[in-house]
């Protein structure tokens, strides 16, 4: 409260030097100038006002243009069809940009209508209470999948709907080469460790770097969780009180260990090569592995069609066993302050019946299980996804990442990951820096770490 | 003196070589790539494309409902709004910092020096826009433009008064001219050459940045031309042939605006900043 | 004649306001919360630990040294290439207007423009650099990704983009030079060098001066370039102070992000305006 009042203050008396000034304006000119350019705003305001005059509703919506749009137009344009609802799209960036847009729109009390966003510890660091709606008490709210339901939701309130299917945070290889080679799945680290010693023997690209993309860079440390969890099931509870830390508990220190292991399997340029060439690399079966997101999938299928049947997964082996790490998409949150929250919902309603799940999967095929009760991956789904990941899912060997079971992740991570696969100091220094970067994230959060 | 001319032919050579190596070839680059098909340009060299694919900047204006349009649109009025705003108040505050040697300029002076050091706190500056109630307008972006570029221009303006002889004005003084037409009429005119200065390197400086209408003027219907580069750059559809094409057209309203002014760059220079 | 008279101050007060207002005020507030851990709504008060935390964290700190190379390298290569460029496009060569129009060009495009094609020509195994090298039996030379070599790359690309500014200012300068001392100093048998020694470097100081301040002072602040080409990476190799801002912004750390900011402000006033008062001080001994 203090600090509202102080800015007051700040604010009041530069008023008082605007005012002061207007009256001073002693050039002609000046004043000549700002009617101009009054005039100018004006011109641009009608705009505003003839979309929410129409009978049609017209949302907005915050997006950034990482994300693939197909599914969500077919949605939209059933929507429109049947409840006069059109979404418009704002676009913003991706990465570190968009999350600076983001927090500013939040705090200048200037967000869409519709915000999509990650689902996770991403979420907690907005403060959604303070910004988005509680959609709880919505009757059509457990349609969505408990798992899902958990990493949006925070303090029993429950703030997103899921934009597109899960996926996985795993390693894609390459079919094709495996056979040349004759290789087989790995189970353990060692196993595919050897496999990349193989491939890289051969003369080719064992492991894929997209690291000019450096969010590519931390897919690895995150996707081991499932390893780190089977170590020690505790450590997301302990981690998020403080008590754990990835320098001092070994389960965890693990998956830095194996991020620094991977260092001499990449190809000579994976600082400048981008996940979109990734998509083009495996494609054309140019490299063994490459630790991702089961999305790159889609961006496969949308370049090359039926190749990416060429692709299998696997996920990020442990020491004695595999298991899957999976991943929540990113959600659509509700502007609180919107003046169309009620047709918001009926929107968001509309996105998790059959029918327009039906109609995503007719533009995009799932990259994992979908969010939604019961809701089946169709027959036309990948091999990677229909066969090689739903083994997982049918042994119960999942869990979802880090990110979505506590509030704290560092915003250094993807640096530090991309620091860790240079491999220049031991993983025990990364883990140390990765530790000091939630330290923060956890102050500013109010937990009570040290 | 043969000599010394073949040195000037020689100097000649060597200078348009090295300009040709050094500047000219990025340039090229990013042409050559604007017209060749996507998995072509991701190869990065400077090969002629097989087929030219002008289409590219016939999707890269239809792309996103035309945003760059709109981008066009409201950076060129953003642009034109902020420097005839930076002319009229700086030109008349370099006039008296120069002028006046009391200590109230001098305390501005430092004051202003100050603003070209530190850069802006966004968060405060938004809260202030609201209370004025020109947050999201294209009237508030002018403003912080303005406020942004106001040491640096203050600075041209500053500097050049010192080459104008203070006898003019004492002429015009005597000879009952008003403070505001002493101004107008008398110093104004000779401020041509480094007004020239002033709008070509602010223009430049305002149509070229990205982060702060990244702040102060979110919304699609407000984007700058900088901000659709961002169109071309996404994960999913990342391709270097649209993202030059856009750099080229973006690039394009500077070409001709140096075109115009190339030759008084250095006029308005003389003396101008030389003389911090 | 009464100063005050005809130089009145209402004369400052439109530039004043606009300066004040949009970006003094903001300032000023964001220095107390530069003392918090805030996010917007609600702050505690934490005294200097944003300032202790930037100082000693390895990612932060790591900014400091980095701005300070960045600033003092693209300053001095700005002022020396510029300088040896203006006299030769102030000869008496043919082309000399083409090639300042060539050479100031760059400066009209949009940074992250350029910072995107650089980082396309300097891409280890595709870029045309290292292509031309390659020819040359020379590379291939990891321009961005190597953690030793990647800041000193932007700063090639920042010198490319930012020296046509700079000849520009020293042309104009030379140009103010009386062109009676040359001939003095002609009939007196100096050399060409001697000339450029004896009349054009001390009667450009003014010239110079401007260039180091500007040079210096927008080297200090520089972000967009860097952040185009390598995001302040790999790892942190390339962060500065205000990448480093920035991204604490983006985290939503607003006190920390703000500290940042008054670091940045305290480096430059402490370096940039006893470097100006030095330089006005040799100006006028000279």
């Amino acid at each position: 409260m203090k600090s509202k009042k102080l800015l007051g203050l700040l604010m009041g008396s530069a008023l008082v030097v605007s005012t002061f000034t207007g009256c001073g304006n002693s050039g002609g000119s000046e004043q000549g100038a700002s009617a101009q350019a009054s005039q100018t705003g004006d011109k641009v305001q009608p705009a505003d006002t003839e979309t929410s005059q129409a009978e049609k509703v017209t949302l907005t919506m915050l997006i950034d243009t990482d994300i693939t749009l197909k599914g969500f137009q077919e949605v939209a344009k059933l929507a429109e069809e049947k409840l006069g609802i059109s979404v418009e799209i704002e676009t913003r960036p991706g990465g570190a940009d968009g999350d600076t847009l983001v927090k500013t729109r939040l705090a200048s009390g200037d967000m869409a209508d519709i915000c999509l966003y990650n689902s996770g510890a991403l979420l907690s660091a907005l403060n959604p209470a303070e910004y988005f709606l509680d959609l709880s008490s919505q009757d059509w709210i457990d349609r969505l999948d408990e798992t899902y339901r958990k990493t949006v939701s925070i303090d029993g309130a429950t703030y997103g709907v899921p934009y597109s299917s899960s996926q996985a945070g795993a390693i894609l290889y390459s079919k094709p080469l495996y056979e040349e080679l004759g290789l087989k799945v790995p189970n353990t680290w060692d196993e595919f460790i050897a496999n990349c010693d193989v491939i890289k023997a051969a003369g080719k690209t064992a492991i894929v770097g997209t690291f000019a993309d450096s969010w590519t860079a931390q897919v690895l440390y995150l996707g081991d969780h499932y390893n780190v969890l089977a170590g020690d099931p505790t450590f997301p509870e302990k981690f998020e009180a403080g008590e754990a830390k990835y320098a001092t508990n070994s389960a965890a220190l693990r998956s830095w260990e194996k991020l620094v292991q991977t260092s001499p399997y990449y190809n000579s340029d994976y600082l400048a090569t981008t996940y979109d060439d990734g998509c083009d690399i495996m494609a054309n079966a140019e490299a063994g592995h490459w630790v991702m997101l089961t999305q790159a999938l889609s961006n496969i299928y949308e370049l090359y069609g039926d190749k990416v049947n060429d692709i299998g997964v696997f996920g990020i082996p442990g020491d004695t066993d595999t298991g899957l790490t999976a991943w929540m998409p990113s959600s659509f949150y509700v502007n609180k302050n919107s003046d169309k929250v009620e047709d918001v919902l009926r929107f968001l309603e509309f996105y998790t019946t059959e029918e327009a799940l039906d109609a995503y999967t007719s533009a995009v095929l799932p990259d994992g299980p979908y969010c939604i009760k019961n809701y089946q991956i169709p027959e036309n789904g990948y091999d990677a996804v229909k066969e090689d990941m739903q083994a997982y899912f049918d042994a119960g060997k999942t869990s979802v990442a880090l990110e979505f079971q506590t509030a704290v992740k560092g915003p250094n991570c993807p640096a530090i990951c991309q620091e860790a696969v240079l491999g220049q100091k031991s993983a025990l220094d990364y883990a140390n820096a990765y530790d000091a970067d939630c330290l923060k994230q956890a102050v500013q959060l109010g937990l009570n770490w040290k | 003196m043969k000599n010394e001319k073949k040195l000037y032919l020689i100097g000649d050579i060597v200078g348009l070589l090295g300009a040709l190596i050094i500047f000219i070839i990025p340039f090229g680059f990013m042409f050559i790539n604007s017209l060749k098909e996507r998995r072509e340009a991701n190869l990065l060299n400077m090969n002629w494309p097989e087929t030219l694919q002008w289409v590219n900047y016939k999707e890269v204006f239809t792309a996103n409902n035309s945003i760059v349009l709109t981008a066009f649109k409201n950076s060129i009025l953003l642009t034109l709004g902020a420097v005839v705003v930076l002319i009229m108040v700086c030109s008349m505050a370099g006039y008296v910092l120069q002028r006046r040697r009391d200590k109230l300029c001098g305390f501005l002076n430092a004051l202003v020096l100050s603003g070209l050091m530190v850069p802006p706190a966004i968060l405060p500056t938004i809260w202030m826009m609201q209370r004025l109630g020109i947050y999201k307008t294209l009237w508030g972006m002018i403003l912080i433009e303005v406020a942004l570029q106001i040491p640096f221009t203050i600075m041209l303006y500053r500097g050049f008064m010192n080459a104008i002889p203070v006898e003019l004005e004492e002429a015009g003084y005597i000879d009952g001219c008003t403070r505001v037409s002493l101004f107008t009429q008398i110093v104004f005119p000779l401020l041509k050459p480094v007004t020239a200065t002033v709008v070509i390197l602010n223009a430049a400086t305002i149509f070229n940045d990205f982060t702060n209408p990244l702040y102060f003027l979110p919304g699609s219907k407000n984007a700058t031309v900088q901000l659709t580069l961002y169109n071309f750059m996404g994960q999913y559809s990342s391709s270097y042939n649209l993202l030059f094409a856009d750099v080229i057209i973006i690039t394009l309203p500077m070409l001709v605006l140096f075109i115009f002014f190339n030759k008084r760059i250095v006029a308005g220079m003389v003396a101008g900043a030389v003389k911090g | 004649m009464d100063k005050k008279k005809i130089y009145s101050n209402w004369f400052l007060v439109p530039a004043m306001t606009i300066f004040i207002v949009m970006f003094l005020v903001p300032m000023v507030i964001s220095l107390f919360f530069s003392l918090t851990v805030w996010n917007f709504r609600d702050y505690t008060f934490v005294g200097l630990d944003n300032f202790k935390m930037f100082l000693t964290e390895a990612s932060l700190n790591i900014g400091i040294k980095n701005t300070l190379i960045y600033a003092i390298l693209t300053c001095l290569l700005k002022v020396v290439l510029a300088f040896f460029i203006a006299n030769f496009l102030t000869s008496k060569i043919k082309t000399k207007n083409i090639l300042r129009s060539v050479i100031f060009f760059p400066n009209l495009v949009s940074t992250i423009a350029v910072g995107i094609t650089f980082a396309a020509l300097m891409h280890p195994s595709k870029g045309l650099l290292n292509a031309t090298l390659g020819v040359l039996g020379i590379g291939p030379i990891n321009w961005l990704g190597d953690p030793g070599l990647a800041l000193y790359s932007v700063i090639g690309t920042d010198v490319w983009k930012g020296v046509g500014v700079a000849t520009v200012i020293y042309i104009a300068g030379i140009q103010a030079i009386d062109r009676t001392y040359y001939e003095a100093a002609a009939i007196d048998g100096a050399s060409k060098w001697q000339q450029l020694k004896a009349i054009t470097f001390p009667l450009c100081r003014p010239a110079m001066n401007s260039i180091i301040i500007l040079a210096f002072v927008g080297g200090m602040r520089s972000f967009d370039l860097i952040w185009s080409m390598t995001g302040g990476g790999p790892g942190f190799a390339t962060d500065v102070v205000a990448s480093i801002v920035y991204k604490q912004y983006g985290a939503g750390f607003y006190g920390l992000s703000t500290a940042g900011n008054v670091i940045m402000f305290i480096m430059i006033g402490v370096l940039a305006f006893p470097l100006q008062k030095f330089l006005l001080s040799k100006e006028v001994d000279g």
